[in-house]
């Protein structure tokens, strides 16, 4: 075909044609796609005493997830440093942003972005779940819906407890710097627990893993509880990780916590590039 | 808002500069720097951050001299404050062999001042990200306090103290409870308000403060860490003995 500007296009017919050609790069395409779907498939693998139990689903009445370092830090802190807590299983996916978990059966190591499952020694009933790396939005819903498949659904609340930068904070009024951090809190309906925090307002949102598991806890009557704390700095700070305190007082009637942390305990837990950046003095 | 955050020399249908504004949040996250200025004896105490150990701690210098008789503090960005104090010595030097005589204080903070306006309102460049602290005595002998911020806009401190950087509004609401006539008496006086107010934020004492002094015809001095551990046990046996006093008190 000619253009009006004179060059010369190839059109393609839209006449039905039975081509043995065309199956062979369909079956390409579909290759490719596959391919792509088996290498962002995630995978959640359990410990062999866990795996056996699932024939029936994990008994869990309490599950905690944290999204973001921060939020996985202060669990860290305040609630896995009792040491009654057994590492039961991990999530292994790839994304262009996670790419360090093609080791599918291998655990982990720590201090990688990755996404890792606890239980409490003396009430197995409640599950700690750590979230550090990136989970793409194609694999949100594969995420949710695989790790909710392991669990009995009867008596089940949540509590999700995330990180998100301040600068992503719409509000008309200017944020004073005392305020930050601050926490902001998001119900599922089927929730009948007192927020401790003031709601979310509009016109901000949740998104990401937070948002998933939100959704599903929504559409399956999920008592469900989020914690977003809004923060300004970009690494794991300590200041960050003490503003997810009230979130303790709902967790303290199920297990033992630390009571009382010390400054320096919270310190460790905060990464070293604190130090190594002259950028601001 | 977004539309009108880009670019430093559009202004916002309020009114807003929002550049210079998100550069005045990057002055909140240098440590905190507080200025003193007594009768004799003008004060800079800074929260020294902790730097890595295979660093020299020298290396990272909150205080800085601009002349024998004047100098600076700052928070913010590292690197800014590096060309913003070169360019605050040039000028002092230059002023000595034009108009044969040092600079005066609000000299050159009306300088360092001008500069970081410049850069408010040039296109392709943007704001300084520093808030600086300058203090130092003019010829005549009076004591100055200045502040400057990444707007270009200064401001003399009649009240004796004023702090920058990361927890400055504790600290300032700290010095305007506890500044007092009395309180900056004597030169130890005013040092050891210094420290207090440091005291209020900084998370582990003594070994993270920073001190540096000018007194009248004296050049910058910069107190030794073991001085500045004796001041710190000494506030301390203070609030001690306040604390006693107190509970006497309730119990008479």
């Amino acid at each position: 075909m000619a253009t009006f500007f004179g060059e010369v296009l190839s059109v393609y017919s839209r006449a039905v044609e039975e081509d043995d050609e065309d199956l062979d790069d369909e079956n390409e395409d579909e290759q490719i796609h596959r391919a792509i779907e088996e290498k962002r498939e995630v995978h959640i693998a359990w410990c062999p005493e866990v795996a056996q139990s699932l024939e029936g689903k994990l008994q869990c009445s309490e599950l905690i997830i944290a999204v973001g370092t921060n939020a996985a830090g202060f669990l860290s802190a305040y609630v896995l440093n009792t040491e009654s807590w057994d590492a039961v299983g991990h999530a292994s996916l790839w994304n262009e942003r996670s790419r360090g978990s093609s080791r599918q059966s291998i655990a982990p190591l720590p201090g990688e972005p990755a996404c890792l499952f606890y239980r409490h020694r003396d009430n197995p009933a409640v599950l700690v779940c750590q979230s550090t790396c990136y989970i793409a939005e194609d694999q949100l819903f594969q995420w949710t819906e695989k790790v909710f498949g392991c669990l009995q659904k009867r008596g089940l609340s949540v509590m999700v407890l995330s990180d998100s930068p301040v600068a992503e904070y719409k509000t008309p009024d200017y944020l004073y710097g005392s305020a930050v951090p601050f926490l902001r809190s998001l119900k599922s309906s089927a929730s009948k627990s007192q927020a401790l925090c003031p709601a979310l307002e509009q016109p901000n949102i949740l998104t990401g893993l937070p948002a998933a598991v939100l959704s599903h806890c929504q559409v399956h009557q999920i008592p469900a509880v989020l914690y977003q704390c809004y923060t300004d700095v970009i690494s794991p700070d300590s200041i960050t990780m003490e503003t997810y305190k009230p979130a303790l007082l709902c967790l303290s009637k199920l297990v033992k916590l630390e009571p009382c942390l010390s400054a320096d305990v919270l310190r460790k837990f905060a990464i070293i590039t604190e130090a190594q950046s002259n950028l601001y003095t | 808002m977004s539309e009108y955050d880009r670019a430093i020399t559009v202004f916002s249908p309020d009114g807003h500069l929002f550049q210079v504004e998100y550069a005045q949040e990057a002055v909140k996250k240098g440590s905190t720097a507080v200025g003193i200025r007594g009768k004799d004896i003008v004060v800079l105490g800074v929260e020294k951050k902790s730097v890595a150990k295979l660093q020299e701690e020298r290396t990272v210098r909150k205080i800085c001299a601009l002349d024998d008789h004047v100098c600076m503090a700052f928070a913010g960005l590292t690197a800014d404050a590096r060309i913003v104090i070169n360019r605050a010595r040039v000028e002092c030097q230059s002023h000595r062999l034009t108009v044969e005589d040092p600079v005066t204080v609000e000299y050159i903070t009306r300088h360092i001042a001008t500069l970081k306006q410049r850069y408010t309102q040039s296109n392709g460049r943007r704001p300084f990200g520093i808030s600086a602290l300058i203090v130092g005595f003019d010829y005549d002998g009076t004591p100055r306090l200045y502040q400057t911020d990444p707007s270009g806009t200064y401001h003399y401190i009649a009240l004796h103290a004023n702090a920058i950087g990361r927890s400055a509004k504790t600290v300032r609401e700290f010095l305007e409870k506890n500044y007092t006539e009395e309180s900056i008496a004597t030169d130890n006086e005013a040092i050891k308000l210094a420290i207090k107010a440091l005291l209020e934020v900084v998370q582990s004492g003594g070994k993270n403060i920073e001190l540096a002094v000018i007194r009248r015809n004296q050049s910058l001095k910069l107190l030794e860490s073991k001085e500045i551990e004796t001041l710190v046990t000494e506030i301390e046996k203070e609030k001690e003995e306040e604390a006693e006093k107190k509970k006497q008190k309730k119990s008479t």
